[in-house]
């Protein structure tokens, strides 16, 4: 079943990272990723178990001097019930809201999405172009830090962080959108959840009549990481929604993107869709 | 409860909604499944499967696997050399002896202390392979030169030496054929104004049973052998369980725990009983053995895949003329049944409507793929697919509207087919018009159709499909009978003792109900057995909606003996003519006036206790009075017949491909609803298990390999996706169904995929040839980037 | 060979101690070691739901939780859910209304239930097909299974009026 020679449950952040410290620890937040792929053997146990759900540090969600602090514990439905994420961060509201079923979203945490780093991992398109940067925390000379890191540069491809083995992620950070500020999360599925992206669709702007500034577009499932979209973010930089505008950032997107085929979907459709969504989701924006 | 029937007062307990009597068991997790059963000192089995799609077996290695602590028994092929195949075609060795034909196939297989050490052992078995060409899809398997499947004869070697060819060799890859006739399809196309012809392909779903497969076998001191099995057809397996072990059927006790989902699934004999069998044979031990989910989807049996070529005519004024079906069915790597789809198949070709000319002709060809078994509609999801879109195509070509199409060929009661089937009771039309009303479907489909060229990307679609199935069981084996053994003590407690398997469906409740309404007791009165053959009496099994109509009239007649036992005694005590005596709610009462007379219980109890001393037990078997087909698959195969239309309404995200399904309406002729919430239960989830078939459920297979064996990426439809569902039921009183009732299992799943698929060209003016429905193979065709189905392969 | 853990919890009302292997799951512990029965294993990864129980009062998988993380937490399974008013609410109005067929999805679907109506987050139909989204029934096509959870809605709203 597993090689696990010690099985930890530190209280503090403090513990656990000091635990980590040690080496050859296994991370355990909600399960719900880490108790499948130990089983299907796509993740090797390291032989200390640790659980972090103690730590009191890692969870809850604050806002302070303009900025959002959500701790790593947070489950997928707190975000979902939460009045400030809901009304200010709609993109990642509405991944929560697509995020696999009940029972998951109430053990899931957005800690462990973020770690688990899958290309097609619900709440990262969101992060990304909500400019979420992550919090580590690490004991590595002997007093606690943490540094922050953005998370366009966390998430390094499939399964793979730049988070160091003697690190925790403590903590998602990201400033409180202004006013007038929209974001979006389309996800394409046939059902409301319980689904994996084929391709996922992130929008954030501010906007001021019909035109959008500082726009910010990411794609999930369509490369080994969710990825931010530059040319077609510039391709609506301060421009006014129209067709042309919209047809033109649609196409950008398209060669920004390098989509596999899998049993999923074919590379083809997955290209199609994120133009045809892409190209929805803006007319959405245009029209509202 | 809500509808409750006030027993007191006599009322009839049929077409009322009669909750399942396991249902505060089951919802309590009380229930136990075969999951949930542990024997004392019983071991776990697993199996080692090749992993390799087609290979020789160069040599197996199981002395490090033996050597595991905890681990009773490793065994291979050399170490059963008694082992017999399986299967309908008996092509078929539980354990595999020098060749692998599938991915899936039995290498070897452990018991041990538990299902871990089991797993364990099975990783230290080394098994070297020698690979062969892989047959990948039956056009291919029937190429010049294929490699061969089934190249040599099977022989069996008993103990004694004796030899036994089993099965023999199959030159061509071709395992079955099916041929069929009537009347003559070159006059019918010379009398035809129209003609289509189209290539449909059906693609592979497997049963997904909610409860993985599993089964625990234990030997007695006297070798008997005591089997806990999920199986649908109880006293048939007995036989074959016994054949394959070369022991006295008698020996064999089958003991069926509730089960989790059949669906058809558990009609066959799979490898792993057997081996489960072996086991506990060698270990003297009980051995437990289940499935993984993994292994659930890549070692059950799928529905069948259908290459289907139809080509159909009609006269100007849309009287159909002909119909020419060639099919292709991927038979797998063994044969199981679903190989014989075609029994089905056929009847829909030729008598769902009246067509004079008809030929059929299958083939069911070996590869190395999935091998397909019995499911819920058995045949009749595939043929109804291609039937009905023709119907609509050549409505289209001849300027009618698709109800009045129909109507016009549409089968009515009285008729016998040229295949010999007799509708005695039809609704066919009725159906029809219900469905079409009920859905507004000659509006919509007009108006839907005006819309495809509108900028919106969003269109809506209606479309029809109807069907015909057997209602009254279906004579394939030499009987299709079901007997039942009634007993009342001395406090009118019935045990009603049948051999109809309960399998989610209520036949426990159904029957209880029946046998209630003619001996005018309450169903709290009754305790059904149906789990045992050392008890219950003999079934054919639960599958084509039979258990219904033919337990149901096995238990009327038991009841009615019984019934006929009480009034004597009572008309004796009570000295009056029994015609004036009645059994209504726990008495024995005047016909007519309704006064009571006596208790039943008191009656019971005073006849025990004469001179006569009698008990109430009876007795009945039931054969129902239907014909095996001849030798040209003609013959009254059933007793009854069921009829059913369904509208589906749908729309199509031209942006994506993206099908969501609004509404069924469906009409279906029952003969008589009995339990209404049953019924209701019944036709619900089968129009979800055709949506799923019509639109998310998929297995993929590549080269033989199943590429998705998990509910992630399988998908079975959710709540949040299910339609709006509109029944209505046509009661058309059959004269020889219990009550009335006609079969209803199977009905409900047949039409969904063919009326989604009409609904979409109803929206977007494109008709799709292949299932399933997803997003992207909608999209693709929308785009007129797919490709159609080809029939590749000379007649 | 695995470590183990000794973990304390409440299970059903009811303290309880055992040792389990470190990497066994929550779901193999109740069936394994505790004979609990009445949660079902369908999947083991998470996308049937028939594994349901209630941990701290929110619904997870228990296929997908480690046993060691049950220590110093309070357990509902169907066992203890059918035991209590509200689980004879359900359990009534799911026999009533036909929401049971072969039964093996349904504890899962009934400890989901239970969440829906703890956290009351609205009866309408739609709301109440989300909320099962993630149990996976493959005999009643779950109409039936809706009409039962928005009754004991609706009745459980009653005797919290009454």
């Amino acid at each position: 079943m597993s090689g696990i020679s010690n099985y930890v449950a530190p209280r503090s952040l403090d513990e656990a990272a000091e635990l980590l410290r040690a080496g050859n620890v296994t991370l355990l937040a909600g399960g719900t990723d880490l108790m499948p792929q130990s089983r299907n053997g796509r993740t090797q146990l390291r032989p200390t178990l640790m659980s972090i759900r103690r730590v009191a540090e890692l969870r809850g969600i604050s806002e302070a001097a303009g900025n959002v602090r959500i701790g790593a514990l947070t489950t997928i439905s707190e975000l979902r019930d939460s009045v400030l994420v809901r009304e200010r961060l709609q993109a990642l509201w509405q991944a929560c809201d697509r995020f696999a079923s009940d029972q998951i979203r109430n053990a899931a945490t957005i800690g462990g999405n973020i770690c688990n780093a899958s290309p097609a991992g619900d709440t990262l398109v969101p992060l990304l172009v909500l400019d979420a940067q992550v919090e580590l925390a690490s004991k590595s000379n002997g007093t606690l830090a943490t540094r922050a890191v953005p998370i366009a540069d966390f998430l390094l491809g499939p399964g793979q962080t730049a988070r160091a083995a003697t690190e925790i992620l403590s903590g998602i950070v990201l400033a409180l959108p202004p006013r007038h500020f929209i974001s979006s999360f389309f996800k394409f599925g046939t059902r409301p959840a319980l689904d994996i992206s084929l391709i996922s669709v992130g929008l954030a702007a501010r906007r001021a009549g019909n035109a959008l500034h500082d726009v910010r577009v990411a794609f999930g499932a369509v490369a080994p990481r969710p990825i931010r979209a530059p040319a077609a973010e510039a391709a609506l930089e301060g421009k006014a929604l129209d067709d042309g505008v919209i047809a033109v950032a649609a196409a950008a997107a398209e060669a920004e993107i390098h989509p596999i085929s899998d049993v999923r979907a074919s590379d083809w459709y997955r290209r199609e869709m994120v133009r045809n969504m892409f190209t929805r989701v803006l007319a959405h924006v245009r029209d509202r | 409860m809500g509808a409750a029937v006030d027993i007191a007062r006599g009322e009839t307990l049929i077409g009322k909604r009669v909750p399942k009597m396991d249902a505060p068991e089951k919802a309590s997790g009380r229930t136990r499944y075969i999951h949930d059963i542990n024997l004392p000192g019983q071991l776990h089995a697993k199996i080692l499967r090749a992993g390799v799609v087609h290979a020789r077996i160069v040599s197996i290695d199981t002395s490090a696997a033996k050597a595991l602590p905890g681990v009773h028994a490793v065994i291979t092929a050399a170490d059963v050399p008694w082992q017999r195949p399986i299967g309908v075609a008996k092509d078929h060795l539980p354990l595999k002896t020098d060749r692998v034909r599938s991915p899936r196939d039995e290498i070897a297989a452990v018991a041990a202390d538990s299902a871990e050490i089991a797993e364990a052992a099975l990783r230290l078995i080394k098994v070297t392979y020698d690979p062969l060409p892989v047959v990948t899809s039956a056009e291919d398997a029937l190429r010049p030169g294929a490699p061969l499947l089934h190249g040599e004869e099977l022989t069996w070697t008993a103990p004694d030496g004796r030899r036994e060819v089993l099965h023999a060799p199959s030159p061509d890859n071709v395992a079955m054929t099916f041929n069929y006739a009537q009347g003559d399809v070159a006059r019918g196309e010379a009398e035809s104004d129209t003609v289509v012809e189209d290539v449909f392909w059906l693609h592979y779903v497997t049963h997904c049973c909610m409860g993985v497969s599993g089964v625990i076998a234990e030997f007695d001191a006297d070798d008997n052998l005591r089997l806990y099995s999920n199986t649908q057809v109880p006293f048939l397996h007995k036989r074959e369980f016994a054949e394959l072990l070369g022991i006295d059927p008698g020996r064999i006790r089958v003991i069926q725990p509730p089960i989790g989902g059949g669906f058809g699934s558990k009609l066959d004999i799979y490898p792993f009983e057997p081996i489960a069998i072996f086991l506990a044979k060698i270990t003297q031990r009980p051995v437990k053995l289940i499935f993984t989910r993994e292994e659930e989807f890549l070692a059950s049996p799928t529905r069948q895949p259908v290459l289907l070529k139809l080509r159909s005519g009609c006269k100007r004024d849309g009287t159909l003329t002909f119909r020419t079906v060639d099919t292709l069915h991927d038979n797998g790597a063994y044969t199981s049944w679903g190989a014989t789809t075609p029994f089905v198949m056929m009847q829909t070709i030729s008598s769902l409507y009246r067509v004079p000319h008809c030929q059929y002709r299958t083939r069911a060809v070996y590869t190395n793929n999935p091998y397909a078994g019995s499911f819920r509609g058995y045949g009749n999801l595939q043929a109804t697919f291609a039937v009905e879109a023709h119907m609509d195509k050549l409505a289209e070509a001849v300027g009618m509207d698709p109800v009045t199409f129909r109507l016009r060929n549409a089968q009515e009661p009285g008729e016998i087919t040229p295949q010999g089937m007799h509708f005695k009771s039809c609704g066919f039309k009725q159906c029809l018009e219900t469905a079409a009303l009920r859905s507004d479907f000659r509006r919509k489909h007009n108006e839907y159709r005006a819309k495809w060229h509108d900028s919106n990307p969003l269109k809506r679609g209606v479309g029809m499909a109807s069907m015909l199935h057997v209602g009254g069981g279906a004579k394939i084996y030499p009987s299709d009978g079901c007997g039942t053994i009634l007993k009342i003590d001395d406090f009118a407690h019935l045990t009603l003792i049948t051999g109809a398997s309960e399998i989610g469906q209520g036949s426990e409740t159904v029957l209880a109900q029946l046998v209630c309404e003619e001996l005018g007791l309450p169903l709290s009165a009754v305790t059904v057995v149906n789990n045992d053959t050392d008890i219950t009496p003999w079934d054919v099994g639960v599958h084509a909606s039979r258990t219904t109509f033919v337990a149901g009239n096995s238990a009327i007649g038991a009841a009615r003996k019984a019934k006929a036992k009480i009034l004597a005694a009572a008309a004796a005590k009570l000295e009056l003519p029994v015609e004036r005596l009645g059994l209504r709610a726990g008495c024995v009462v005047e016909t007519g006036s309704g006064n009571r007379f006596i208790e039943i219980g008191k009656l019971i109890r005073s006849l025990h206790f004469s001179d006569k001393a009698e008990l109430v037990m009876t007795t009945h078997y039931y054969e129902p009075p239907s014909q095996h087909q001849d030798r040209e698959f003609k013959g009254d195969v059933s007793a009854a017949y069921a009829w059913a239309t369904q509208v589906a309404e749908v729309e199509v995200d031209t942006m994506t491909g993206i099908v969501r399904l609004l509404r069924i309406t469906g009409a279906h002729d029952v003969g008589r609803v009995l339990n209404r919430l049953g019924i209701e239960g019944q036709i619900e989830g089968g129009i979800v298990m055709g949506q799923g078939y019509a639109t998310t459920e998929n297995l993929i297979v590549e080269n033989g390999v199943v590429r998705n064996p998990s509910f992630r990426d399988y998908k079975l439809v959710t709540a949040p996706e299910i339609p709006a569902i509109d029944i209505s039921f046509i009661e058309t009183m059959d004269g020889e169904g219990p009550q009335g009732a006609k079969g209803v299992g199977e009905a409900p799943a047949i039409c969904v995929a063919a009326a989604v698929a009409n609904a979409i060209y109803n929206a977007t003016g494109v008709r799709l040839y292949a299932l399933p429905f997803t997003p992207e193979n909608v999209y693709r065709a929308l785009k007129g980037q797919a490709q159609p189905p080809v029939w590749r392969v000379a007649s | 060979m695995s470590a183990t853990v000794d973990i304390r919890f409440r299970l059903n009302g009811v303290d309880t101690e055992v040792t389990v292997p470190a990497g066994m799951s929550t779901l193999e512990m109740l069936r394994e070691r505790l004979d609990l029965t009445g949660t079902k294993y369908a999947c083991g990864e998470g996308e049937c739901g028939a594994c349901t129980i209630s941990v701290d009062g929110v619904t997870v998988n228990s296929c997908l939780m480690f046993a060691a993380d049950c220590d110093g937490r309070e357990l509902l399974t169907i066992e203890g859910l059918v035991a209590s008013p509200v689980g004879e609410v359900l359990r009534a109005s799911f026999a009533r209304n036909g929401a049971v067929q072969c039964g093996f999805c349904t504890p899962g679907i009934m400890m989901q239930a239970q969440h829906v109506l703890r956290k009351h987050k609205g009866c309408e139909r739609a709301d109440l097909q989300r909320a099962i989204e993630g149990n996976l029934c493959r005999c009643t096509g779950y109409v039936k299974i809706i009409d039962s959870i928005a009754e004991a809605c609706v009745t459980a709203d009653t005797e919290q009026g009454a």
